[in-house]
């Protein structure tokens, strides 16, 4: 099962302010606050983390039919950067998921599986806000947020 | 407090994330925070930080996990406020 999440970076800035006292306590332990502030570029590590943990939640709730708040217990690992690319791991439960993601300076997307394989298989679709009927196209995936529209195909 | 002030209080805070503002209109204690009012997932946490300012109490991750209504929300302020 494939999960992805994408968030607008401008929506992000104004409807969240993580500088805000116990916010990033709240989602992100201790490792992960770490590689947020050790960077130059705190804003994009909190939504690259957010999408990881938020496309690896969305499989989570699909399969066990749970809905849950628990951002500290999707926990990001093994998180590689390249240019404008990254991939990692997030752990729930007893699950780990495989997490790949692309980004520039307008959204982060991130997909994730549990077989990391079916990460290369994918065909994925980013597009302005529901310009079209996208649900007749059977994306296996959705997430929207802001200006964005995300789809995924396996 | 009881439960209609405790409503009354809690209110302000959600409608101020909520993004189905029609939805607000008509808060009772079913609403989904996500569901109903549409709270994108990352204003979940400035609902609970609201919470925990307003009501002068510290929400546990555990209780956070299941906030996710106003009837849930509801039975989590009244326990710490219990215990405080």
């Amino acid at each position: 099962m494939i999960g992805n999440d994408i968030v607008d970076l401008l929506q992000a800035e104004i409807d969240s302010n993580w500088k805000r006292k116990g916010y990033l306590d709240k989602i992100f332990n201790t490792e992960e606050q770490f590689m947020i502030t050790s960077g130059i570029h705190p804003s994009m590590i909190i939504w690259l983390l957010w999408s990881m943990k938020e496309s690896a939640y969305k499989i989570y709730s699909r399969e066990a039919k749970l809905r849950e708040f628990a951002p500290l217990k999707l926990q990001c690992n093994n998180l590689i950067i390249h240019n404008n690319t990254a991939t990692g791991n997030v752990s729930y439960e007893n699950e780990l998921y495989y997490t790949e993601s692309v980004f520039d300076e307008h959204y982060i997307h991130t997909i994730a599986s549990t077989q990391l394989e079916e990460l290369e298989k994918v065909e994925i679709k980013i597009t302005g806000h529901a310009l079209f009927d996208y649900k007749k196209t059977k994306p296996a995936s959705v997430s929207h947020h802001g200006a964005y529209l995300a789809l995924v195909y396996l | 407090m009881d439960r209609a002030e405790l409503i009354a209080r809690l209110t302000p805070i959600i409608t101020t994330y909520a993004q189905d503002k029609d939805a607000v209109a008509s808060i009772n204690e079913n609403t989904d925070f996500i569901k109903d009012l549409k709270i994108n997932s990352a204003n979940l946490v400035d609902v609970i930080l609201d919470v925990e300012e307003e009501f002068d109490i510290e929400i546990d991750n555990l209780s956070m996990e299941r906030m996710l209504t106003v009837n849930a929300a509801i039975e989590i302020i009244e326990d710490k406020l219990r215990t405080k």
